[in-house]
């Protein structure tokens, strides 16, 4: 039996253990520490000033952006960056000394500079940008400093800020470490990839004090590529010049290879504000202008597409056989669906119609009722092969997709089931319908090629390698055959009669009656359900931003079809009136460069 | 007469923290070169740390004693909410985020470890426990938790909870022979575990025991450390003048790191003086937990003792690159919160322990 004294001794016992082999371990520890930093410390010592290996970066140049007419739109300057390791007090102080001598720092800059060190950063900037002087005077008297590097890096500049604001987008001022210069928006961050190519680095040695020893190792960056776009530049210069007597609007000019010539938003922004470093005020300023014009107008943003539609709802009627050209349908200036009158724009009513009459008066009553015979369900089907209410897969960030609407999109968007009247005002383009302007030249490039394949591109491809391009042309030639897919013949034939002719004797004679032709269709969205008092009022009496958006797309010489024309200005008012005149300028423009 | 020794012994507690926490101070310091945001933010979670202190020294140790199983359950509870919901629920994390500050279990486990077995084997009479049986229930709550931690992965704060356990089952007395067979029996069925660590754990393993098999992996970190510790010579290299850890050679040279950062610039002097204050209160723990007269103080300051000891060896050890790194903070000294107020609890507990056990 043990007794209580016996217990004691032998917990004492064990805390007096414990105790010694903690302090055999604190011992331990001691010991290591003796050999670490007073026998060894010699070899240490040698190794930390050893270990001073400081990598910095070399950075790529930007690929530059380059319009199919050889302009160089977005390019990049060398700029000169100056940087301090981190070093002594003693070597710092003297290095500010030095500098000050040629860049005159100022007392805010100096303050900094004491500031910086203290965060004990590897390395702190002290000049951003070095003019052609300092950079003289600093690189000559490089060997006197000590831990000194001067660092190439570069800014972006754009030679037509304004016209190619939303098609090249911008890239960020250079804020990441590396300083690489990174797309925003636009072709910029969309090819960013491409234009960006890859860091290099320098690998310097420097010695106790950190002041640069040696190069001990170098990789170079590899510059970023090119890009070449199919946009004529001169073109795209007086598209933007022409929207510019408008407020708001958008335009696409395509030709028949579906190679964009010119892709304009109005009004555009400032690129290199943007690139160099734009102020708060500024940046405030663009975000809440009443024009928006950081919108991009002609992918990322959806409008209804109102009588240009009507191509669509035509198109499908034909192929579907609901009416054949020679069928005619009474229009009497409204239409009674759903205890509700639905009017034709014409108060007074058409009369009889037969296809090509109603294409080119844009009459809505035809379309309501061609609409209703087919139903949604075909509408949607011939809409959406047609290109409408999809992205068209062009080389930009940000595309927006729009929507054709049909009975289940209603019933899990709204919850309700789709009634007959939206049938028919989906058949003039307006209600759930929103497409992107880029979407309709689209479209007009499918039915005028005869290609449901058809796709707008913005991008020369391979213009460097010629053997290899030359076997991509075969083997594009190749892909395009298979790629080759139909419309129904008879339909377009009857659609592109009536086209001319709305450009003739139509909604668009008094502007589009051109000697080379031109074949097009006008619209006029409503952006607001129109009260009954309202109809047929002049839009100038309208509040501006309740007017129509003005649209007309067009292709012209009609005998042989060369460029595809979109325009929408936004509350413009009639298609007819402000839209076409703008596509006939341009036409004339076109084809007027193209005869030279 | 008696109430002059207490606020002896507090006093010299108090000058040995106050010392710990003014090193602590200045090791931010250097970390981070200058009185920066950061050395404030430590400054304000060591204030709020001085409040918890204060709160917990004035409660009776007797509370904690009748608590101290409910508070086990708590954190037991808490640790596998954390671990069996936090991996499906809330992403691996090893912590509660409670508004305030974020909670971690296996921090305040070790804690609740040393109140809840000092607890039980204060009940327990000197014959209780000569008997290994009775040591059953603390083996195992040492263990099972353990085990959780470990599966966290989380190997520094099992292996510190393991090495309390233990000790404390050692100290209160279980039969010497079958002991030794235990320790004997435990080292034969380690290589099993190995399969239950993770890779990184593994790793960690092998570059400790051959530092160059992975020189720019976790033996670099090692290899930089002994590096920075060994050129600080005697008297170290000045203030602000190290350069291992200002060209950030060094990684977490304010966490885990901060006994190499100090020892650059400090030298072997600052180095052994950091090693002779933990020393000094974990001495203190010991003497105290002699002295007192109740057998749950008494335990509960050879736990506390334990715990410090255990921190302050690893950390050195592992920095120093006599022991893998496993991630285990330096008492106080470390920036960070959950591991300040744990070590604020207790010194609160050896406050409360020293001026009211022995009356």
């Amino acid at each position: 039996m043990l007794k209580d004294d016996d217990f004691n001794q032998i917990v004492d016992f064990r805390r007096n253990f414990v105790l010694a082999v903690m302090g055999v371990f604190c011992l331990v520890l001691a010991f290591n520490l003796y050999i670490l930093q007073i026998k060894h410390s010699r070899k240490y010592q040698l190794m930390s000033d050893k270990n001073r290996i400081r990598v910095l970066p070399v950075v790529p140049k930007r690929g530059r952006i380059i319009s199919s007419d050889g302009k160089i739109l977005a390019f990049c300057d060398y700029k000169h960056k100056l940087v301090m390791d981190y070093c002594p007090k003693k070597v710092f102080e003297e290095n500010v000394r030095i500098l000050d001598g040629y860049l005159n720092f100022s007392e805010k800059e100096r303050e900094n500079l004491f500031r910086l060190r203290r965060k004990r950063l590897p390395s702190i900037t002290v000049r951003d940008e070095l003019s052609r002087d300092e950079f003289a005077k600093v690189s000559m008297n490089l060997f006197r400093l000590r831990g000194i590097h001067i660092l190439n890096t570069y800014s972006r500049h754009y030679s037509m800020p304004l016209e190619f604001s939303h098609l090249l987008g911008y890239t960020s001022k250079n804020t990441n470490e590396f300083q690489v210069l990174t797309g925003k928006t636009g072709l910029e961050l969309f090819f960013d990839k491409k234009l960006r190519g890859n860091i290099g680095n320098i690998q310097k040695e420097v010695n106790a004090a950190g002041c640069n020893v040696r190069i001990i190792d170098k990789e170079d960056p590899v510059n970023g590529e090119d890009v070449k776009l199919t946009i004529d530049s001169e073109i795209q210069k007086f598209v933007y010049d022409l929207l510019g007597r408008y407020k708001v609007g958008a335009c696409c000019v395509l030709d028949m290879q579906g190679n964009v010539v010119a892709l304009v938003s109005f009004p555009g922004y400032n690129t290199n504000l943007m690139s160099l470093g734009i102020s708060k005020d500024e940046w405030n300023k663009l975000n809440t202008d009443e024009y928006k014009p950081l919108l991009n107008r002609f992918s990322s943003s959806v409008y209804p597409p109102g009588s240009v539609f009507k191509i669509v709802t035509a198109y499908a009627a034909l192929c579907e056989g609901v009416v054949s050209p020679r069928d005619r349908v009474l229009c009497l200036g409204g239409v009674k669906q759903d205890n509700n009158v639905f009017h034709c724009w014409h108060r007074g009513g058409h009369g009889k119609l037969n296809i090509y009459e109603a294409l080119s008066y844009s009459c809505d009553c035809y379309f309501f009722e061609v609409a209703k015979r087919l139903g949604i369900k075909k509408l949607y089907k011939y809409a959406r092969e047609l290109g409408l209410g999809r992205k068209t897969g062009i080389e930009l960030p940000n595309e927006k997709s729009g929507l054709i609407p049909n009975k289940e999109w209603k019933l899990i968007r709204h919850k309700t089931y789709w009634k007959t009247y939206e049938t028919m005002i989906a058949g003039i383009g307006q209600g759930y319908v929103l497409t992107s302007l880029l979407q309709i030249s689209s479209m007009m490039g499918k039915i005028y090629t005869n290609n449901l394949n058809y796709s707008p591109t913005l991008v020369v491809k391979d213009s460097e390698n010629r053997n290899e391009r030359r076997d991509e042309e075969k083997n594009e030639h190749k892909y395009r055959e298979e790629s080759q897919k139909p419309l129904n013949k008879e339909a377009c034939d009857v659609i592109k009669k009536a086209l001319r002719m709305v450009c003739e004797t139509g909604t668009a004679r008094n502007s589009c009656y051109a000697p080379y032709g031109i074949s097009g269709k006008t619209g006029s969205s409503q952006v607001r359900s129109i009260k009954a008092g309202e109809v047929g009022i002049n839009q100038q009496f309208i509040e501006w931003k309740y007017r129509d958006h003005a649209l007309f797309a067009g292709v012209a010489p009609y005998d042989s079809p060369k460029y595809i024309v979109a325009v929408i200005i936004e509350h413009g008012g009639g298609g007819g009136s402000v839209a076409a005149p703008i596509a006939r300028q341009i036409f004339d423009k076109l084809l007027r460069t193209h005869a030279r | 007469m008696q109430d002059r020794v207490f606020f002896k012994e507090i006093k010299i507690f108090l000058i040995l923290l106050s010392a710990v926490i003014l090193t602590s101070i200045l090791g931010q310091i250097i970390a981070f070169g200058g009185f920066e945001a950061q050395v404030r933010r430590h400054i304000i979670k060591i204030i709020f740390g001085f409040t918890i202190l204060f709160a917990v020294s004035q409660i009776n140790v007797r509370f904690w004693k009748s608590f101290a199983h409910i508070i086990y359950a708590f954190c037991f509870f808490s640790l596998i909410l954390v671990n069996l919901l936090g991996s499906t629920r809330l992403g691996a994390q090893r912590w509660i985020d409670l508004y305030f500050f974020s909670f971690q279990p296996s921090e305040f486990m070790k804690l609740s470890l040393i109140l809840s077995l000092s607890s039980y084997y204060s009940d327990l009479s000197s014959y209780e426990l000569r008997e290994a049986k009775s040591h059953l229930i603390p083996f195992l709550m040492t263990v099972v938790p353990t085990f959780i931690i470990l599966k966290q992965p989380d190997l520094g704060t099992a292996m510190l909870l393991l090495g309390v356990g233990v000790g404390m089952i050692f100290l209160a007395g279980f039969p010497t022979k079958k002991f030794v067979w235990s320790v004997i029996g435990f080292l034969g069925v380690c290589p099993i575990g190995w399969h239950f660590l993770h890779d990184y754990q593994k790793n960690r393993i092998l570059n400790f025991i051959d530092p160059n098999r992975d020189p720019f992996g976790t033996g670099y970190h090692i290899l930089q450390s002994r590096i920075a510790i060994g050129s600080g010579h005697i008297f170290g290299k000045g203030l602000f003048q190290g350069t291992q850890s200002s060209l950030n050679f060094l990684p977490e040279k304010h966490t885990d790191f901060i006994f190499t950062t100090i020892s650059e610039e400090l030298g072997f002097v600052g180095a052994v003086f950091i090693i002779l204050l933990f020393a000094g209160l974990i001495y203190f723990l010991f003497w105290i937990g002699n002295e007192s007269k109740s057998r749950f103080s008494r335990y509960l300051s050879f736990g506390l003792g334990l715990m410090l000891f255990l921190h302050v060896f690893i950390n050195i050890g592992m920095v120093l690159g006599i022991l893998p790194v496993v991630g285990v903070p330096l008492p106080f000294l470390s920036y960070g919160g959950s591991s300040l107020i744990t070590f604020m609890i207790s010194s609160g507990l050896v406050i409360s322990m020293s001026s009211k056990a022995r009356r």
